[in-house]
């Protein structure tokens, strides 16, 4: 791996056998993360953004395969890990899970303990992890709600997480996943249940403890106002493939697939289209048991040329730091996003 | 009906529905005999009309009580105090809140809702047939032939294959069981919709469908809608006036246009400046003061305005007075001390 990487991600598969058939879930994933920048990850919901990061966590549920792919992984440590040859259990991704790599949830209320109170929750992974007495972790504990601004971290260190608002559990949450300095943060759809208030005040926080600590952010969601706001780079998701990855300017203002063209339309814009009718992608995404052949946005694409689209699946054209996983990603006439 | 729901009090021509003064209050219960310790002001001294074949939206942070609004007007929580006057199909205008249980399931016909989560709000044991055909079989609208007829006909208007009648919502996508729920809304012909959080638990492309596909409804049958939200984007595409609540108050009514040009409470400027845009450029440019603090607790509100503890405009007038919601020009409501004196910034495109 290159000197300013930080994980990599090549040709990651993760399969679900069913009853009914197969399921790709992801299906061919690549991407890198370079130390302390901000990779988004956009997509509908099955897209596969999850599940991508749980396999780089090894939290995939049980009945997941994995036929093929590598995770490389190297914290500013400098050993380097090979996550995808790691069992869920092993020793070493132990050691990596809430030490090098902290995760945020949606939800906080489900994803903290109920029965422990949040200082707990931070004592018990900080004298794991960095060998600390009690007395000392329980110190650091008061400084990281301090850090997550938290108000009264000296009171709340003692409350239950059902004691706090949904705010202040995400600001809680946080505190847990960086209570290791790690490297890299997964956080998978942080703000989606909060209010937009706390939204920009939660944004603004990870934004200056990215910058105060140094480290990289893969930051899950479906609002692309969030991943415009937040994110260095772009990676966009549909049905277990990234169809498009690029610097956040250029996912904005020269997208390069009808995909990420047609969602960029869709959304209802603040100050500009009141009663426009919105520009929608005909259809649906389709079930997981029949992704259509070729490339699998065909069916719904304005752009799609019978005979190619319908029948081969696109590689992936580079145009600079830019690619695109469309046959005529070079071609096709670009709409503007602002219509 | 009795004698006080027969008033019409003077409803203004253009007007469905219209609610004056309502209050509810929960009663706050605690130690071990469970005594009325205190009360919520869930919703405090809300007044608002909405016009025929109009959509209001209602925008808010969670806890500011607009789906209890909501609830109130269709009558599924009783009111502390308040009217809630409504302009039936006959022309007649009735007050709701006078209304028994009994009567006001006849004027429920008019009114239906649809709810934020398309997975929990349908029934996963009734098929289509049974789940859109249920309030015609309440209201006893048609023989068995009749409502199959008229189910299959609601499940076209609604994007939805007729042959889908005999299926269960399991095997429906999101999006889709969204559009059932839509179908039951209108098998009785209402004129007035309420859609509580209808596309918020829906994908970005899905959510821009049922989005349109609500605006061609309204079209095709008059339809009146209170359109409840916490996205400010679609409320600004949907809407024609905007009401934010706060707290259980109503702080700003306002035509959308002129609302989000021009903000008149710092608690709409607040919420405007929340919102990330797609824009990343823009986002780099504009300043951007988050909002400090939290919603207060509706058991203990802020004395004097309930926003002044989390207002960067607050003055010493804030924590003592509250403010009442009074026109100013261009027939605005605001509920703020300093409306005119302040120049707030809007949502710039």
């Amino acid at each position: 791996m290159p000197a300013e990487r930080l994980l990599e991600l090549d040709d990651v598969q993760v399969h679900f056998p069913m009853r009914e058939g197969l399921v790709k879930a992801v299906n061919g994933v690549s991407y890198h993360v370079n130390k302390g920048e901000v990779l988004g990850i956009v997509g509908e919901s099955g897209s596969g953004k999850s599940i991508t990061a749980r396999s780089i966590m090894r939290l995939l549920p049980k009945k997941a395969v994995e036929p093929g792919g590598r995770i490389s992984f190297r914290p500013r440590t400098g050993e380097e890990y090979e996550l995808s040859s790691l069992s869920r259990n092993s020793r070493a991704i132990r050691q990596v899970r809430g030490n090098h790599i902290g995760m945020i949830f949606q939800e906080p209320m489900t994803a903290l303990s109920p029965v422990h109170t949040i200082g707990m929750q931070i004592m018990r992974t900080v004298q794991l992890h960095k060998k600390l007495g009690k007395a000392a972790a329980r110190e650091r504990a008061i400084d990281l709600l301090a850090k997550v601004q938290l108000p009264r971290p000296r009171e709340l260190v003692d409350a239950y997480p059902h004691q706090l608002s949904g705010g202040m559990r995400q600001r809680a949450m946080i505190a847990l996943a960086i209570s290791c300095d790690p490297s890299l943060l997964i956080a998978d759809e942080p703000t989606t249940a909060l209010d937009v208030t706390t939204e920009a005040q939660i944004l603004d926080l990870l934004k200056s403890l990215q910058s105060e600590l140094g480290m990289a952010i893969i930051f899950i969601t479906h609002n692309f106002g969030v991943v415009a706001d937040i994110a260095d780079r772009v990676s966009v998701m549909y049905l277990g493939k990234i169809v498009e990855t690029a610097t956040v300017d250029d996912i904005f203002y020269a997208p390069k697939h009808p995909y990420t063209q047609a969602l960029l339309r869709s959304i209802p814009r603040l100050g500009v289209d009141q009663g426009r009718r919105l520009p929608t992608i005909p259809g649906m995404v389709p079930d997981p048991f029949s992704v259509p052949p070729g490339c699998s946005f065909n069916p719904r694409c304005s752009h799609a040329i019978a005979g190619l689209c319908d029948v081969k699946t696109p590689p992936e054209k580079r145009f600079g730091n830019q690619m695109s996983r469309c046959h005529i990603a070079d071609q096709f006439v670009q709409e503007p996003a602002h219509v | 009906m009795s004698e006080a729901s027969m008033q019409t009090s003077a409803l203004p021509d253009d007007v469905l529905i219209s609610v004056r003064n309502l209050k509810k209050y929960f009663p706050v219960h605690a130690g071990w005999l469970r005594r009325e310790v205190g009360q919520v002001k869930a919703i405090d001294d809300v007044s608002l009309d909405i016009r025929k074949g109009e959509t209001l939206g209602l925008v808010g942070e969670s806890g500011s009580g607009k789906s209890t609004v909501a609830r109130l007007m269709l009558r599924a929580y009783s009111l502390t105090d308040g009217q809630i006057l409504f302009r039936q199909s006959d022309g007649s205008t009735i007050d709701l809140s006078q209304l028994s249980d009994r009567e006001m399931r006849a004027v429920r016909r008019e009114m239906q809702m649809i709810f934020q989560d398309p997975y929990s709000s349908l029934n996963p044991r009734m098929t289509l047939l049974e789940l859109v055909g249920e309030p015609m079989i309440i209201h006893g609208a048609g023989s068995q032939g009749e409502i199959r007829d008229r189910v299959a006909e609601l499940l076209q208007v609604v994007g939805l294959r007729p042959e889908f009648i005999n299926r269960y919502p399991h095997a429906f996508s999101g999006g889709q069981r969204q559009r059932i729920g839509i179908a039951r809304a209108l098998a009785l012909n209402p004129s007035f919709i309420a859609a509580d959080e209808a596309v918020s638990a829906l994908d970005v492309s899905v959510a821009a469908q049922n989005i349109n596909l609500l605006q061609d409804l309204q079209e095709k049958f008059g339809l009146t809608y209170l359109f409840i939200t916490h996205d400010l984007g679609m409320v600004e595409h949907i809407s024609d006036r905007v009401g934010v609540m706060y707290l259980g108050r109503l702080m700003e009514v306002a035509p959308t246009e002129q609302l989000f040009a021009k903000p008149l409470h710092p608690y709409t400027e607040a919420l405007m400046a929340a919102v990330p845009q797609p824009d990343p450029r823009g986002n780099r440019i504009r300043k951007r003061v988050p909002l400090k603090g939290e919603i207060a607790n509706a058991a203990n509100p802020p004395a004097g305005c309930a926003f002044h503890p989390r207002c960067p405009y607050a003055q010493a007038k804030c924590s003592a007075e509250v403010p009442a919601l009074r026109t100013v020009e261009g027939g605005r409501q605001v509920r703020c001390h300093f409306a005119e004196e302040l120049s707030l910034v809007g949502a710039v495109a």
